[in-house]
């Protein structure tokens, strides 16, 4: 429950000020509002596309498998696992930052190797079974480099809405109904002290009207 | 009576510092995207020093649809203005090569009226789905 803010003196300074202060909270709660709103956009369609993109990793392992095992089952473990040593190289990520809405999130994007420079393997004893299962293999690697993206994407996004939501709350709840409180208060008692006042007036004019009945 | 000493100070301040937070990732200058294509790593520095990553994949995507000279007048990122109280987002362009870019992207006529396109939040998700880096959106405290 919104609790009234507690004021030093019932002025009508202090009612100014109360008033520029709500003013001013609002315009942070719609901004703060808008940024949610943006947040949670961008929290939805991360959640939509790591699902696809699960999906699709799946996919693709299976395939790679398949590939692989029909290779081995053609070149033999051995004659494989040296052709694989020769060939191997590590992958190049580019790794770096973007921006959502405030929320710094990390961006991962595999480098293409250049054929040229790459390490070829000996075309005499491989076969094109080798070669879809790199295709395979490298398919894969691409895509988990992208899920990485975005399930780190979907934890930094859903722990900047928490501490968004909590803010909007504070704003919603307590802030802003507490100055409304705090204003209305204020604004009742100066008009209980107009009352009194008018009051005050009219019995004083009434005690001059009998004091000048009595002088005559 | 407890009374409560806390200026507006307090809440201008974090006025100021949500501002900043908000809008951190607008770029200190914005590049063209045939600049863009030609660096191995291509970015823009952001007004909290940090760098601003696109990737090559939308930079390429985006000159499929663009001539040369609409590429060189091209400005990266794309800034989409959130103005509170507003069902949409607003982009300014001078030359026109965005509304092109989002007519494509979103399959319908964009037209570009006094520099200025309007899109509405439904369309948002399908603009930042295909542009995720090379699109940004910065706030506006006007209209408050």
């Amino acid at each position: 429950m919104a609790k009234k803010v507690q004021v030093t003196r019932p002025t009508k300074i202090e009612l100014a000020r109360l008033k520029r202060r709500l003013k001013l909270a609002t315009r942070i709660q719609k901004i703060v509002k808008d940024r949610l709103s943006i947040l949670i956009m961008e929290l939805l369609q991360t959640v939509r596309e790591c699902a696809s993109v699960k999906d699709r990793l799946l996919t693709e392992f299976s395939e790679a498998y398949r590939s692989l095992s029909i290779t081995t089952g053609y070149h033999g473990y051995a004659s494989l696992k040296k052709e694989l040593l020769i060939s191997e190289m590590a992958p190049k990520i580019n790794a770096g930052t973007r921006n959502v809405a405030g929320v710094r999130i990390p961006f991962f994007e595999i480098e293409k190797a250049d054929p040229m420079t790459s390490k070829r393997k000996n075309m005499a004893d491989t076969s094109s079974f080798l070669d879809q299962s790199t295709e395979l293999s490298k398919k894969c690697l691409e895509t988990i480099i992208e899920l990485a993206e975005l399930q780190k994407s979907l934890e930094l996004l859903g722990m900047e809405i928490n501490k968004v939501k909590r803010i909007n709350n504070a704003l919603e709840h307590i802030v802003v109904p507490g100055l409304d409180m705090t204003i209305k208060y204020l604004t009742m008692k100066f008009e209980e002290r107009d009352r009194e006042e008018a009051a005050r007036l009219k019995h004083v004019k009434l005690l001059i009207e009998q004091r000048e009945a009595y002088a005559y | 009576m407890p009374t409560d000493h806390s200026s507006d100070g307090s809440i201008a301040g974090y006025l100021k510092d949500e501002s900043k937070v908000l809008n951190a990732q607008i770029p200190r200058k914005r590049r063209s995207l045939t600049e863009l294509l030609k660096e191995e790593h291509p970015h823009v520095v952001c007004n909290d020093g940090s760098a601003h990553f696109f990737k090559r994949k939308e930079l390429e995507y985006l000159s499929q649809m663009l001539y040369e000279d609409e590429r060189n007048s091209l400005l990266l990122p794309i800034i989409m203005e959130v103005t509170p109280d507003q069902s949409g987002v607003t982009i300014r362009s001078k030359g026109g090569p965005e509304a092109k870019i989002f007519s494509k992207i979103l399959d319908m006529t964009v037209v570009s009226k006094e520099n200025v396109i309007t899109i509405f939040k439904p369309q948002l998700n399908v603009v930042r789905k295909a542009l995720k880096t090379t699109t940004q959106y910065v706030f506006l405290f006007r209209n408050l």
